[in-house]
């Protein structure tokens, strides 16, 4: 399996060979295949996504049984012992989390860091104001705040995510670019248009039928587009 | 136009090479205008072969007229000494001069390909007198081949003084040994052997001949290429800051302007850039499900 070069970049210099890991919020897997590829001990891939806990056991787990766990969980509740894990991942994860989820995700992180454990937070710096997907991302949060009463996207700038892990008690190692400009395309769009539409379906029809037709024209307007930063922050705890 | 050490052969090569192959398609005084474009614009290494069309018989009267500011490669398919004697001259006969600064193995695929050339009567012999006669300054190799080969080649062959190979970004997304052209680049670096790049410019296969016939193609290269300013550029600042010393032109001459303003106005790419663009252009057919994030 190919490992993303966002994952490779941000795990180079992470001492990974050896490590109890913890891939926080695995989606599909790409960092906890960075982990294995990068030698690691033992990786707790966690997802509260049934879908994407069976995808990771089937692209990763399988070959890797011994050193993998896929732990279909709630982060801001882990089946996992307290000062356990050597090194955390979070890679695409907080833009997923609204503040409050985000919050408790930290403090949760925090109980189950070993002393000395290495923290990796991979995320979107918010996009300019003339980004043609900002609009997309509007109407899947507009979809998910009158379905849910939540955002379904949140951008974090890195210094607000590095100041949130600070008052956690962790310590500012270093910080670099992943992306710039980040490749926004027609998969990654059609993704989050899909989020949308099964959205869309729990709303009255006069509410979904505008919002529907809006979001069609908007990706086929937008057809990929290249714009904003992916970052990278490394932090380490010590108690 | 920025210029390299070539490796340890003394000379520095411009940031684009001219892969003469685009003589092919044109008449002798597009081509002699091509030559002399080109020139204008600064390039300084030029890279030819036998097996492309008549691109050294067009590429002779312009070559002749500014021998002293090219850099000129040359390949030979031939894998034994016989063969590879026979085609230096052929070669020479039809570019109207009496030696080559590159010449190199051209197109390595197989394991017992380059037993036969680094053996007994082998292609490189041809080579190594041809270096002792004055006829041949440097000796280089190509290969859009396994990278594996590749490194086993560099071990084997001393005096291999270049590398021409692949450098494309959907390629560099591939993290599996067959796909590992950076390893040979980091290999080269280290032997200070120069290394030119193949293939930067190519999008993917063309379809299926069912859907467009080969005579239907809009280009003559092997791959379907990137075709607007845009891309490349991109394609072309993508190989020129991989660590390569030198990028050659997609063949199609069509591309040929595009791709020497992309070379004349390289400023370097970043590492977040470049990943950028790897990670726009990974595999599409991927067998994951779609994925919302990086
Ligand atoms: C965008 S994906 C992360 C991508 C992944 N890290 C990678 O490198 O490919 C976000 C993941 O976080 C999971 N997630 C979001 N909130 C969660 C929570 N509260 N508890 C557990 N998993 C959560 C989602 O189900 C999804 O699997």
């Amino acid at each position: 399996m190919d490992v993303p070069t966002t994952v490779t970049t941000a795990l180079e210099d992470r001492p990974i060979a050896g490590a109890t890991c913890l891939e926080a919020g695995a989606g599909v897997g790409n960092t906890t295949a960075g982990l294995l590829a990068a030698d690691a001990a033992r990786v707790y891939a966690v997802t509260n996504d049934a879908n994407h806990a069976s995808t990771v056991s089937e692209r990763v787990g399988r070959r890797e049984v011994d050193r993998t766990a896929v732990l279909e969980a709630d982060l801001r509740d882990l089946p996992l012992a307290s000062n356990s894990v050597d090194v955390i991942t979070a890679h695409g994860l907080c833009n997923v989390l609204t503040p409050q989820a985000l919050e408790r995700v930290a403090t949760e992180l925090t109980r189950v860091a070993a002393a000395g454990c290495h923290l990796v937070v991979d995320d979107y710096e918010p996009l300019p104001a003339d980004a043609a997907v900002r609009e997309l991302f509007a109407l899947e949060n507009a979809v998910a705040e009158l379905v849910g009463g939540r955002p379904h996207l949140t951008f974090y700038p890195a210094t607000m995510l590095r100041r949130l892990f600070a008052g956690h008690g962790w310590t500012f190692d270093r910080e670099r670019t992943l992306l710039d400009p980040v490749p926004w395309t027609r998969r990654h769009l059609e993704a989050h248009a899909a989020v949308a539409r099964a959205g869309a379906e729990e709303l009255p029809t006069e509410l979904r039928e505008p919002l529907l037709a809006d979001l069609e024209d908007l990706v086929a307007a937008i057809g990929e587009e290249s714009v904003g930063e992916m970052y990278s922050i490394a932090m380490r705890f010590s108690d | 136009m920025q210029t390299r050490p070539l490796g340890e052969t003394g000379h520095d090569s411009t940031v684009m090479t001219f892969g003469a192959i685009a003589l092919n398609w044109l008449e002798q005084e597009g081509a002699d205008q091509m030559v002399e474009l080109v020139l204008d614009r600064g390039i300084n290494h030029f890279d030819v072969a036998p097996t492309y069309g008549d691109a050294e018989v067009k590429l002779a009267p312009k070559l002749n007229q500014h021998r002293e500011e090219i850099f000129l490669g040359c390949k030979t398919q031939e894998r034994d000494y016989e063969g590879a004697k026979a085609k230096l001259e052929a070669s020479l006969e039809r570019l109207e001069t009496d030696h080559i600064e590159l010449y190199q193995v051209h197109g390595l695929e197989y394991e017992h390909e380059l037993e036969t050339i680094t053996g007994e009567d082998g292609a490189l012999e041809a080579f190594r007198e041809a270096k002792e006669d004055g006829v041949v300054d440097h000796i280089g190799l190509t290969s859009h081949g396994n990278p594996q080969l590749i490194l086993e080649a560099i071990d084997r062959i001393d005096d291999l003084e270049t590398l021409m190979f692949p450098m494309n970004p959907v390629v560099a997304g591939k993290d599996d040994d067959d796909h590992d052209y950076e390893a040979v680049l980091e290999r080269a670096d280290e032997e200070g052997i120069g290394t030119l790049g193949i293939k930067a410019f190519a999008k993917g296969p063309w379809p299926s001949t069912d859907e467009l016939p080969e005579a239907d193609r809009p280009y003559a290269n092997w791959y379907e290429p990137v075709d607007t300013p845009a891309e490349i550029e991109e394609r072309f600042d993508f190989a020129a800051s991989s660590g390569l010393t030198s990028v050659i032109n997609a063949g199609d001459p069509k591309l040929v302007a595009m791709i020497l303003d992309a070379a004349s106005r390289y400023d370097g790419m970043d590492e977040a850039a470049r990943r950028s663009l790897i990670e726009r252009l990974r595999h599409e057919e991927s067998p994951v499900p779609e994925q919302l994030h990086h």
